[in-house]
């Protein structure tokens, strides 16, 4: 059950002997931490138990569940076409945003890092999306994508260029890059930001000295940047991936999953098999199945890299 | 730096403290009004005073004006009359509706009225328990709830011969067309066949017209293509026996309409990037006259004139019925429609009844017909519709001897989707007439039971 | 560019800049794209934001905006929506801070398994989380507590779904404060509590803020768990209140651009003053990896 290795504590507290200190602590642990586990097992917890439940009934939300089923939910999605294409679909926003998203968002931060006048600015504007909502990127990028080059801004600038205008939301072998586009946009700005408060670690004499070495800024980057930088990349490859597997707004408001499945997530899969077609038993135990691939992401993911980072622990 | 933070936080405390009071003020001052109303209210009727009061819950998708402020004057008027009720309305736009009433309900909770669509979804609601049976309220006094409406909307909302809902607007799915668009290709009359139809939309396509709009990224928009074209060919025959098992939705009906269709997507007559267009693009497109046709309900003349540039919309109008298909059972007048109505929870006091029975009273309707929300369902309530669009659809409506209530919401909840997602790939063109129908006929068999 | 070249040392550095420049200013345009549609369709009729998205809007029609500023409804849902905010970030930094120092400072049998425990949270968000979540309100509701169609309902639900991640980052700050001042501290009779409450919150607050500010866009944002807990209009979210203009047949989407980019402005603001913060925030106090 160890995936997330405490940081080292260095600090015994049982040096600290008198008796009354340690009640004293147990009072504290106590009450420091029940808020929080409160909120967490009533909220979190307990519903995870209750979607285990719900995912071995024929259950359509209508009253309470009776059609016990066992495992029939969980084959029949896992020979599902449609939830292995979705799969596959995360698999594919994955591998974008690994090779694509987070070395964009890395050169950026290394570009709006240091000493560049105005880099202040740039930082801002590249946060801005992140602070807008899911669902209103998805309409503004909606509007974009539009076919037409008279309506789609993409589109027009294309027509422009003297390219034919793509139907991007509507052609079912771009579609998918198409959304992924979007979640750059979107989501490029956080892991900047992780990967700038990685970078303000990083002592810039060690850059200063590599560089009177005779290294360039490229040589720099590769050689003593990128690894310092780590335990950084780590957490965004983490949050990324997880991210992925759980995304759902956009892809909901944008495309539905189309057209024909092919923008389908594991998310809007279960949004659409569990409310839209009132299979809730079937919907829980999409969820469950989320769940248990993230689990073993993490696991795995923590087996592979070992060392922790500042900013998850993890 | 850090203190920036707390002065903004303390700004945004402020702000909120600011915004509390000004909010609570103002809603001590609507509360001071109302209560003088339900003071005389209550001065008058002081019998009525001594009634315990009565909370109903009622959930509607209504969120645009007209509809939205009638809906509102309807239920303030109501509780002026019976100072004991107190009605709670929450408004909420159709996809969060459903997912709302989704949630609520799988923990059995469940609002007093709320908007419904009647058929499949309703009948597993009240298979489920979850509604009341109104059938004696609506046989009281003789049946004269019940003889107000008109009894094909009311049956909708029942169940073997007991109801649990009533409408309150009824409309039909139809082609809307563009009669500039038709004279410029030289069409002179509305297409009466399905041969005659894919002439008019090859001769469309020859004078550069687009022929058809449509938003397939919403999947019922082209679903209601593949539904008309069954409902043309196998007639009422085909669905019954299909809907009850004793047949299948891969009959020859529901083949040959997959065929029918693809022998029209076949043609390109959609507008580009139709695979990923919404609802409201199809009704931008329609409007702005960059399409000749589409299919669509009585929503039709008020969204495509909305959705175009000029907000006038196309400028001559006219609506045909589907063609009939040569050979097939099906007739011309026979429509394909559905409409809203108000379904009845299962804890709803009497109160939420009279309140339903008020709602849909012939001066009620009457409103609802002449703000143009809908075309209304109970007798004598037409004389309020003026719309001449609206009244188009009223007279397909009125003339059709067999009405099919649309696929998507007569059959079991998930067969609006399974249908959907299945017709959905002969447009994309990655499943033939044969799959599809067997694809709905796999859903069917596991749903319908 | 090595030093053996005889370029002068000004073109050496202008270039790369240039290049650097033109680069970040083409992300900036892309960046601004959509935005600036958005804040076009706002002043536009819902017919040309349909028709002709992109276009400038020539004459800017306003109405939209000063309908939507007009309406009481709006001022209320601004703040409902500022209350929900200050109170989810207020409680998830506050519940945060005091369960990750606990983690991070405090030995205890079965600490591993806990900590762990709350790491599950990252994996069960919650739009997939919503059917048992409202099952549970509703359950709080017959005991007597209300929860569904009360603010504190959408802030609960919020912080508890903001719990693992938080905690997560608020530990590595707290482990990194040096532990010497710990065993100071103690040595000169600090209880638990005062070297929280006196020593360790003043040293994280950078660290304090920039994860409020980050639960603060989330909590603006959501749309899913008020739509599910309120029922009554009169404390309705901004996110919420997009639906006003989505009929069952067509939405206003010029209503909507207005509305979406009016209800955005407040958190854009936000964001300018505390962009530093969240950064230096974020890095404050933070150990090599």
């Amino acid at each position: 059950m160890q995936f997330l290795p405490v940081a080292k504590q260095k600090l015994n507290l049982a040096k600290n002997t008198m008796n009354g200190r340690r009640t004293q602590d147990r009072i504290v642990i106590a009450l420091f931490l029940l808020p929080a586990l409160i909120l967490f097992l009533l909220f979190v917890i307990y519903p995870i138990f209750r979607s285990v439940y719900f995912s071995t009934f024929d259950w359509k939300g209508f009253g309470p569940a009776v059609d016990y089923i066992g495992l029939d939910n969980y084959k029949k999605i896992l020979t599902d076409e449609v939830f292995l294409k979705a799969i596959k679909n995360v698999l594919i926003i994955i591998t974008l945003s690994l090779g694509l998203q987070l070395p964009l968002a890395l050169i950026l931060a290394v570009l709006v890092g240091r000493d560049l006048p105005g880099r202040s600015l740039f930082r801002t504007i590249f946060f801005l999306p992140y602070v807008l909502s899911e669902v209103n990127t998805g309409i503004m990028w909606m509007l974009l994508y539009n076919a037409d080059p008279t309506r789609g801004f993409i589109n027009s600038i294309m027509v422009q260029l003297g390219f034919e205008p793509i139907a991007w939301l509507a052609d079912m072998n771009v579609v998918i890059f198409a959304i992924f586009i979007t979640l750059t946009w979107k989501y490029f700005g956080f892991h900047m930001l992780l990967y700038l408060t990685g970078l303000q670690n990083i002592p810039k004499e060690i850059e200063e000295a590599a560089r009177i070495d005779g290294a360039n800024s490229i040589q720099n980057f590769f050689y003593i940047t990128l690894p310092l930088l780590g335990s950084t990349i780590k957490t965004s490859v983490y949050m990324s991936v997880l991210g992925s597997i759980q995304q759902f707004v956009l892809v909901w408001v944008m495309t539905r999953g189309g057209p024909v499945n092919a923008s389908e997530t594991m998310a809007t899969y279960m949004y659409r098999f569990g409310f839209v077609r009132y299979q809730l038993g079937y919907g829980s135990a999409v969820a469950i199945i989320m769940f248990i691939l993230c689990m073993i992401f993490s696991l795995l993911y923590q087996a592979l890299t070992r060392k922790p980072d500042y900013i998850t622990g993890l | 730096m850090n203190r920036k933070i707390f002065v903004l936080l303390s700004v945004l405390l402020a702000a909120t403290f600011m915004l509390t009071a000004c909010g609570t003020a103002a809603a001590t001052e609507a509360a001071a009004e109302e209560p003088a109303m339900d003071d005389t209210a209550m001065e008058e009727a002081p019998a009525e005073a001594a009634a315990e009061p009565v909370t109903i819950t009622w959930w509607h998708i209504s969120t645009k004006d007209p509809a939205l402020s009638d809906w509102q004057k309807m239920a303030d008027d109501y509780m002026a009359d019976h100072p004991n009720v107190n009605i709670e309305i929450t408004v909420l736009e159709n996809e969060s509706f459903k997912t709302k009433l989704t949630t609520v309900m799988q923990s059995g909770e469940v609002p007093d009225i709320f908007q419904s669509w009647g058929g499949g979804t309703l009948k597993e609601q009240i298979d489920a328990g979850l509604l009341k049976d109104i059938t004696a309220d609506l046989d009281a006094d003789g049946g004269a709830w019940r003889d107000t409406f008109a009894p094909g909307a009311l049956a909708v909302f029942s169940s073997d011969g007991e109801n649990y809902g009533v409408p309150w607007d009824m409309g039909m799915v139809g082609w809307w067309y563009n009669k500039d668009l038709f004279t410029q290709a030289g069409i002179t009359d509305t297409p009466k066949t399905w041969a005659e139809f894919l002439t008019d939309v090859q001769l469309l396509k020859d004078a550069g017209i687009t022929p058809i709009a449509l938003g397939e990224g919403d999947s019922w928009t082209g679903m209601h293509i593949w539904s008309y074209l069954a409902t043309r060919i196998g007639g009422e025959a085909a669905f019954t026996a299909a809907a009850d098992r004793s047949g299948a939705f891969t009959d020859p009906a529901f083949v040959q309409a997959g065929v029918e269709l693809q022998n029209l997507i076949d043609m390109e007559p959609f507008q580009d990037g139709y695979l990923g267009a919404t609802h409201d693009e199809m009704q931008a497109t329609f409007g702005n006259g960059k399409a000749a046709m589409e299919l669509s309900g009585q929503w039709a003349p008020s969204v495509e004139a909305a959705n175009s540039a000029d907000g006038v919309g196309v400028a001559n109008l006219g609506m045909f019925n589907f063609p009939t298909v040569e050979g097939g059972a099906g007739a011309i007048t026979d429509v394909i429609g559905g409409g809203n109505g108000f379904a009845i929870g299962k804890d709803a006091e009497p109160e939420a009844i009279d309140f339903v029975k008020y709602l849909t009273n012939v001066q009620n309707q009457t409103i609802i017909g002449a703000s143009g929300t809908g075309i209304p369902v109970v007798k004598g309530a037409e004389v309020g519709l003026t719309d001449p669009n609206l009244l188009l659809v009223q007279q397909s409506f009125a003339a059709a001897k067999y009405f099919q209530l649309y696929y998507d919401q007569v059959l079991p909840s998930a067969m609006g989707g399974i249908i959907n997602d299945a017709v959905q790939k002969l447009y994309a063109g990655t499943a033939t007439a044969d799959d599809v129908a067997a694809e709905i006929e796999a859903g069917a068999q596991e749903q319908i039971k | 560019m090595g030093k053996y070249l005889t370029t002068p040392r000004w073109i050496q550095k202008v270039i790369p800049r240039i290049i650097i420049y033109v680069f970040l200013i083409s992300a900036t345009i892309m960046i601004f794209i959509p935005i600036v549609i958005l804040l076009f369709g706002s002043v536009k009729t819902t017919g040309q934001m349909y028709s002709h998205p992109y276009s400038i809007p020539n004459p800017p029609n306003w109405e939209n905006i000063l309908l939507i500023l007009s309406t009481p409804s709006f001022w209320n849902m601004l703040k409902n929506s500022l209350i929900v905010m200050v109170a989810t970030t207020g409680g998830t930094v506050s519940i945060c801070a005091l369960a990750a120092f606990v983690f991070a400072r405090m030995q205890f049998r079965g600490k591993n398994f806990l900590f762990n425990l709350f790491t599950i949270g990252l994996m069960f968000p919650i739009n997939v989380a919503i059917l048992p979540v409202y099952f549970v309100l509703r359950q709080l509701e017959l005991m007597g507590i209300p929860m569904i169609d009360q603010l504190w309902g959408v802030i609960l639900v919020q912080i508890a779904f903001q719990l693992s991640g938080n905690i997560m980052i608020l530990r590595g700050f707290f482990t990194a404060v040096p532990t010497d001042l710990q065993d100071v501290a103690y040595m000169d009779g600090c209880t638990n509590f005062d070297f929280f409450w006196r020593i360790m919150l003043p040293l994280v607050k950078p660290s304090l803020s920039a994860v409020g500010a980050l639960v603060m866009i989330a909590s603006w944002n959501d749309l899913l768990v008020p739509l599910i807990v309120l029922n009554s209009n009169q404390l309705w979210t901004l996110p919420l209140g997009t639906m006003q203009f989505q009929g069952q047949y067509g939405q206003d989407l010029a209503l909507v651009s207005a509305f979406v980019a009016l209800s955005a402005i407040p958190t854009i603001i936000f964001y300018f003053f505390a962009e530093r913060q969240i950064v230096s925030g974020l890095t404050a106090g933070a150990v090599k990896g």
